[in-house]
């Protein structure tokens, strides 16, 4: 790939980020959060897109960034106040940022319309604001960090203007080798520069090589800026903050006439920090004389406390090539990037690994090692080294859910716009970890059940006052790690599902028998059921064409499972429980009717041989076990999956006793256990189709094919079995 | 008769060390740089330029740059390079 493509598609991955934290961090604001350093860093998230989009070259970015960014400055600067209305015209802005990312990416640029529509709106305020912002309490008014108050002295001083002044600034800089090589360029800095006021450069070529002894690729030129501005000197080294280390840079104030604090005048705390500060802590011998003065202040009792540390606090010389890294920056943690095909590659090394192991360990014992001998004791070990290997690895692609959870506010926002509701989206476990690849995965069915929470769930302002309801209706999205799955669960506190109305859709539908008995779980469950569209019933928002079966089948397609669970007047949660990872799972291996299966352990609570005594039939096929004095449902794996049409004796076979979230426990009936295997998931899917009660399938020690039971699909087509349920039958390839 | 040298639209960090070895090749001789394609001129390649220019300079040989695009201009006036790459003396009229 091309060099430079390939940084664009870091500089692309690093706005995802940028984004990311620009949005939480005004959702934090917005939240009421005074934290300043949140203003600092919603401000340095817009300023790095622009820095970056810059380098690219993307102009209608750069544009939009930089009155998003002058704003946020204002802001920062203590010029606007923010207020509720400000907060959310920045949330909205952030999203016409992010469409202009995102067009960006595809190589174009963001809506004109909305972008200019945003623009005004973003200038009003830099402006001053549609109406006037409460005056900021003066800061000399505040005790210091010591818990000192000064107290305010007015000072005449000479040329103090009102309003920013324009100087002359000097700025001279030295691209660096490395400065090229980020694809950063000269001459952007110096388009960056021109943004500010009106500029005069002068090429400095002294350092050049001649032709011959010139490496192309080795910077030499520097260049001399003289810049006219009203502009602060932070707002010029802004400019440079992309490209720190990969430049060297000075910058200078011209003619800068230092204030005068005359000795005789007597000392003043207020006129020693305001001259240190005009000088611009550069002008030593300008601060030399104040320093005898602060020793003279300490003898005067109104200002006895002015502790001369502070002062030489102030009085530090800011290194002009070393701007102050902005407070409470993020620590820089040492990551890298790493192209996903390689970390996938490892993976499939480590799974063939994994299946190699099981088929040595298979071997071995078939020319009659004793686990206790030497081989067997060394195997024991590879075992558990190649288990290492494959938590390290899977451990690179665990990523948190919190890129998905991120995408989900503006999601609510514009949903909210839509149906005219008020929505507060509170979202919990961010920061839990599963396989890149299900993160992928699940942003769509996240996305339209949360769609589905406002739109159907949610009652209108009206109607949740009438119920008695705060008018803010809240959707909760919440990720958990729960034995040994992800579980994401949104949730609203709305009307909750309309059984009478859902049952008589699936009876009209034909989904279900008139007479049939349902209790509210299944009722609920209907809405899963393909051809229940809820188009025309619940809701309008639905009318995108998508139903909650497609959204089950592609949770479905990630190995993972999906309910709801609802109480008229309080609410529905969804619930989505999905694998942590894709690649592998530990297994019990079975033997049903000929065939090899796996269960995956997560679902197995116990397995067990029943007495005669202890299974009890129900009708013709059912029948159910006694567990401890209570009764669980029977379920003949072999005749549900179409391996056989004559049952298992459960007491001739062995029995797994399983948790579903469909119908709780279940007792699988299967011929004989094999014994407890960690197995690599090959997709049935990808490779052949999906299969109803088989999750996937996977290669064994002996090189034969063997599917990986669905357990709760397993157990929904028994329970369904009275329904219409289609049950095509799959053998294993031998 | 100056021979041309057709410059890539790109100018950038990759271009740097072609452009050299491009120029290195028509040594000797006066030569004519076509800019006319030209969208994007960086700091490297300018530096090349340059350096050229004042090789073929003390050789006694021309190193123009004509036609040019509205960006390699730009980006010239920009860099404050005009002077070096010879650009004002061609506004003026002088021969190529």
């Amino acid at each position: 790939m091309d060099e430079l493509e390939e940084i664009k598609i870091t500089f692309f991955q690093e706005c995802d980020e940028l984004l990311g934290d620009l949005e939480s961090g005004l959702l934090s604001i917005d939240a009421g959060d005074t934290e300043p350093e949140l203003v600092n860093a919603v401000f340095r998230a817009v300023h790095s897109v622009k820095g970056g989009a810059g380098a690219f070259g993307l102009e209608a970015l750069v544009r939009f960034a930089h009155v998003f960014e002058t704003l946020l400055d204002n802001i920062r600067g203590g010029k606007t106040a923010l207020r509720p209305d400000l907060v959310k015209l920045l949330l909205r802005a952030a999203d016409v940022l992010a469409d202009h990312v995102a067009a960006a990416k595809l190589g174009g640029e963001g809506d004109a319309a909305s972008t200019t529509a945003m623009v005004e709106e973003l200038e009003t305020w830099i402006s001053g604001g549609p109406a006037p912002s409460p005056p900021a309490l003066p800061a000399d008014l505040q005790p210091n960090e010591d818990g000192i108050v000064f107290k305010p002295v007015t000072l005449t001083l000479p040329e103090v203007d009102e309003g920013p002044r324009e100087e002359v600034w000097t700025i001279t800089f030295q691209p660096m080798d490395e400065l090229y090589a980020k694809a950063n360029e000269a001459g952007l800095l110096i388009r960056e520069i021109e943004r500010l006021g009106k500029i005069d450069v002068e090429l400095l070529d002294d350092a050049l090589p001649i032709f011959d002894n010139l490496d192309p690729e080795t910077a030499h030129f520097a260049w001399k800026v003289r810049l006219r501005t009203d502009v602060p000197e932070e707002k010029i080294r802004e400019v440079f903050e992309f490209v720190e280390g990969h430049c060297s840079t000075t910058i200078v104030r011209e003619a800068s006439p230092p204030v005068l604090v005359e000795a005789d005048a007597g000392p003043d705390i207020a006129a020693i920090i305001a001259a240190a500060q005009a000088a611009n802590m550069e002008a030593e011998p300008a601060f030399t004389p104040l320093k005898v003065d602060v020793a003279a202040v300490e003898s005067q009792p109104p200002v006895a406390l002015a502790p001369a540390a502070p002062v030489a606090q102030v009085a530090q010389p800011t290194s002009p090539r070393s701007p102050q890294p902005p407070q409470g920056e993020k620590v820089n943690q040492a990551t890298i990037r790493v192209d996903p095909e390689r970390i996938d590659k490892l993976i499939d090394l480590v799974g063939e690994l994994v299946i190699n192991q099981a088929m040595l360990a298979q071997r071995v014992a078939g020319h009659g090692f004793a686990a206790s001998s030497d081989v067997g004791r060394g195997l024991d070990e590879l075992e558990q080294l190649t288990r290492d290997i494959q938590d390290s690895v899977m451990a690179i692609r665990a990523q948190p859910v919190k890129s998905v959870f991120q995408r989900m506010p503006r999601l609510v926002r514009e949903i909210a716009g839509q149906t005219g509701k008020q929505v507060r989206l509170v979202t919990d476990g961010e920061n839990t970890e599963v396989d890149k690849t299900v993160i992928e995965r699940i942003s769509e069915p996240i996305t339209h059940m949360l769609r589905n929470a406002i739109d159907h769930g949610l009652e209108t302002p009206e109607e949740r006052v009438a119920a008695g309801k705060p008018t803010e209706g809240t959707v909760r999205l919440a990720a958990l790690h729960r034995g040994g799955r992800i579980v994401i669960e949104v949730g609203d506190d709305g009307k909750g599902i309309n059984r009478p109305r859902v049952r008589q859709i699936a009876i009209d539908r034909g989904l279900i028998a008139a007479d049939a008995q349902l209790t509210d779980e299944e009722v609920d469950n209907l809405i899963f059921l393909p051809g229940f569209s809820t188009a025309s019933t619940v809701s309008d928002i639905s009318g995108r064409g998508v139903g909650m079966d497609v959204v089950r089948k592609s949770v479905q397609g990630l190995g993972g499972r999906i309910s709801i669970s609802s109480r008229p007047g309080f609410g529905s949660t969804f619930t989505l429980s999905l694998p942590l990872t894709l690649a592998v799972l530990d297994g019990m291996v079975i033997d049903v009717a000929g065939q090899t299966l796996v269960v995956p352990l997560t679902a197995i609570v116990e397995s067990l041989r029943p007495a005669a005594a202890e299974v009890k039939k129900l009708g013709a096929q059912g029948g159910v076990l006694a567990v401890r004095d209570a009764y669980v449902p029977l379920v003949d794996i072999g005749r549900v999956l179409g391996f056989q049409t004559t049952e298992i004796d459960p007491a001739e076979g062995v029995v797994l006793l399983v948790d579903s979230e469909v119908g709780g426990r279940a007792a699988l009936v299967a011929d004989s256990i094999h014994g407890q295997r960690q197995v690599v998931i090959k997709s049935l899917e990808s490779n052949y189709q999906q299969v109803p009660g088989i999750a996937a399938a996977t290669i064994l020690g002996d090189g034969r094919v063997a599917l990986i039971l669905d357990v709760d699909a397993l157990v929904a087509m028994r329970k369904r079995e009275p329904l219409r349920m289609p049950e095509p039958s799959i053998q294993a390839a031998e | 008769m100056a021979s041309t040298l057709c410059l890539d639209p790109v100018l950038d960090l990759k271009a740097a060390q072609p452009l050299k070895a491009a120029l290195t090749e028509h040594r000797g001789a006066s030569v004519q740089l076509d800019a006319s394609n030209v969208e994007r001129l960086g700091g490297l390649c300018l530096q090349v330029l340059v350096a050229a220019r004042r090789a073929w300079s003390e050789e006694g040989h021309d190193l123009t740059i004509e036609p040019r695009s509205a960006a390699f201009s730009a980006a010239a006036a920009l860099f404050a390079a005009e002077d070096h790459l010879g650009l004002k003396v061609d506004k003026d009229g002088a021969v190529p």
